[in-house]
């Protein structure tokens, strides 16, 4: 053991005395192992940003969109869901802890004393916030009376209630929809931004009768509903149950499509699965392909080394060293540099994460898995690309070798 | 392939006694490195028998070689052979490395040694700072960290003008009063005076 630590340290000087050989060896391993740690961190990230927006979604949710996914994807939100059939799967499904309507209209003008604002209008019913686990923090909640007399007040969202009321507090106070003169009772609590990028907080909940009626001159259908199952392990069961039911309903025949979407918490992993997919996708065959360069250029640096140094491995060699001393000094020194590389490269993922989730709000998430992983590779990259050049050193005949 | 196996030394028999000063004197091409190779078992005779210290070495691996010449040779080189990028102390403590068992004091043998070989106030400095005459008392220095009982000096004042060689061979003349062997290699008669003993090389065959 005192041999090899002596021998070690041998390394750890050579690797600071050939400091050229070390740096470009250690740049290009730093850059292969900073995006192969990008990319475990962002995989990691992605899959806890899914189960995050999983959670707030509800894993015990579905949420039921009017339209076939066919229409919905070229842009058309068909009204198929109506009143009746909310009704109808809030008598029949006994399993579902919550039922909730929701109508929607986009691009509708908020003003409030001169302060214009463009947002979107929810309407909903008293268990909105219920629905999605969204509490009002200030105020007070919609009633069931307030959905039954058609009232004309509302939940505010943070972000609307900045625009319009500034510092002021939106509670009591009377805003303007479309004219409609709409009284907040209530301010929903932050939300933030969904996957797909929308601004949650950048919206007013009012009752879906107030919407329907003296918004939208609707009196049958709604935008979607939402369902929560108290047994989430069934849920995907009820989701055919719901299915068949709703089919049933709208009269649709056997082999045609539906004229409804369910969205899933699945649906919505699998949504974000596909999103950071590509940009893995591509760091990681970039990451890999300058791993191997590493590789070559650690390998081509060592071997132009072990001919550079040939005199001192044959001054190694006369003076005892055997061939295993010099093997395993050269392998030590590659990789004690790849060790270095895989920690700089572990830096330089910190920085340039921080510039991806600036840049393009990815979620990166660093544990100790992409630090292992890092660490690991260099070591592979060290011993796999070192080995050779380490037995050419050590194979290398010390007569010859001490002539240099 | 098409490598033609020459007989580089030829019928040699020669025997160097514990505590001789021998000088091998020869031109180049008379065989005199290849001689000094096996001697310094760095090499092995393809025919023949070389007994050191009572051991026959013909015949042993590339690991035990490695052993005898840490622990029984010492080498002094024409170029000196230092390692460049550690210092002066560093390159006397190398043979301590490639000791097999845990070697206590080392360091302090290796001080003693560079005070030794007249280089106090040196041992932290790198080779390049130092003259020719400088870097070959290290190179001595290092020869005997391991306490060989055998010198190899293979033209150890090659490189060096005549007042640092005389330093230099007065040094290796105190090392042979104190009990080692030293053989030394050299093509000049006036180095070779030092010794007791001259054998001459010529086309693989000696001559006392």
């Amino acid at each position: 053991m005192d041999r090899i630590f002596k021998i070690v340290f041998q390394s750890i000087k050579a690797v600071r005395a050939f400091k050229l050989r070390t740096l470009f060896c250690l740049l290009s391993v730093a850059l292969g192992i900073s995006s192969i740690t990008v990319i475990v961190a962002a995989t990691e990230g992605a899959y806890q940003k899914a189960f995050e927006i999983v959670a707030r979604f509800g894993p015990d949710s579905l949420m039921v969109i009017g339209g076939s996914e066919q229409a919905r994807a070229a842009g058309q939100r068909l009204k198929t869901i109506s009143l009746e059939d909310v009704e109808a799967v809030k008598q029949t499904f006994d399993s579902a802890y919550v039922v909730v309507p929701m109508s929607s209209m986009r691009d509708a003008t908020a003003s409030y004393k001169g302060q214009k604002y463009q947002t979107l209008i929810v309407g909903s019913t008293s268990d909105y916030s219920r629905a999605w686990t969204w509490p009002v923090i200030g105020g007070s909640d919609l009633t069931d009376e307030d959905v039954k007399g058609l009232r004309n007040v509302g939940l505010i969202g943070q972000y609307v209630a900045g625009e319009l009321f500034g510092n002021e507090d939106p509670v009591g106070k009377y805003i303007l929809i479309k004219g409609l003169p709409v009284q907040i009772v209530g301010v929903l609590s932050e939300r933030g931004t969904s996957p797909s990028g929308e601004r949650l907080d950048d919206r007013i909940v009012i009752p879906i009768s107030t919407l329907m009626r003296k918004l939208q001159n609707e009196t049958k259908y709604v935008s979607a509903f939402r369902i929560r199952f108290v047994d989430q392990k069934n849920l995907y069961s009820y989701l055919e149950e719901l299915r068949t039911f709703l089919r049933k309903r709208h009269d649709i025949p056997e082999g045609e499509t539906d004229d409804f979407t369910i969205i899933s918490p699945k649906e919505i992993i699998k949504f974000l699965v596909a999103l950071t997919g590509s940009l893995v996708m591509f760091l990681g065959v970039t990451g890999i392909i300058s791993l191997i360069v590493a590789g070559f250029v650690l390998a081509n640096l060592f071997l132009l080394s072990v001919r550079e140094r040939a005199n001192e491995i044959g001054i190694r060699r006369s003076t005892g060293a055997k061939k295993r001393d010099i093997l395993l000094q050269f392998l030590f020194e590659a990789v004690f540099i790849t060790t270095i590389g895989g920690l700089f490269g572990f830096l330089l993922a910190l920085l340039s994460s921080q510039l991806l989730m600036s840049i393009a709000e990815f979620p990166i998430h660093f544990s100790w898995k992409a630090f292992v992983v890092g660490l690991l590779l260099s070591w592979l990259i060290g011993i796999g690309f070192g080995l050779q050049p380490a037995k050419k050193a050590a194979e290398l005949n010390p007569i010859e070798a001490i002539r240099g | 392939m098409g490598d033609i196996d020459v007989e580089v030394l030829k019928g040699i028999h020669l025997s160097i006694e514990k505590g001789e000063f021998v000088a091998i004197m020869g031109t180049s091409g008379s065989g005199k490195t290849t001689l000094l190779n096996i001697i310094g078992c760095l090499d092995v005779p393809t025919s023949g028998r070389y007994i050191l210290a009572d051991r026959e070495v013909s015949n042993l691996t590339d690991d035990q070689l490695s052993e005898i010449r840490n622990e029984h040779i010492g080498f002094v080189f024409q170029n000196f052979y230092l390692l460049p990028y550690v210092t002066v102390l560093e390159n006397v403590l190398l043979p301590t490395l490639y000791v097999g068992g845990r070697k206590d004091n080392a360091e302090k043998n290796a001080w003693d040694l560079i005070k030794l070989v007249g280089l106090e106030g040196r041992a932290k400095f790198k080779p390049n700072q130092l003259s020719g005459g400088e870097q070959q008392r290290v190179a001595i220095a290092r020869a005997l960290i391991n306490e060989p009982g055998l010198l190899l000096a293979d033209e150890p004042t090659g490189q060096l003008d005549s007042k640092t060689a005389t330093e230099i061979m007065s040094l290796l003349k105190k090392m042979n009063e104190q009990g080692k062997t030293v053989v030394l290699i050299t093509h000049e008669s006036f180095i070779a005076s030092y010794a007791q003993r001259i054998i001459q090389i010529k086309d693989g065959i000696i001559f006392e």
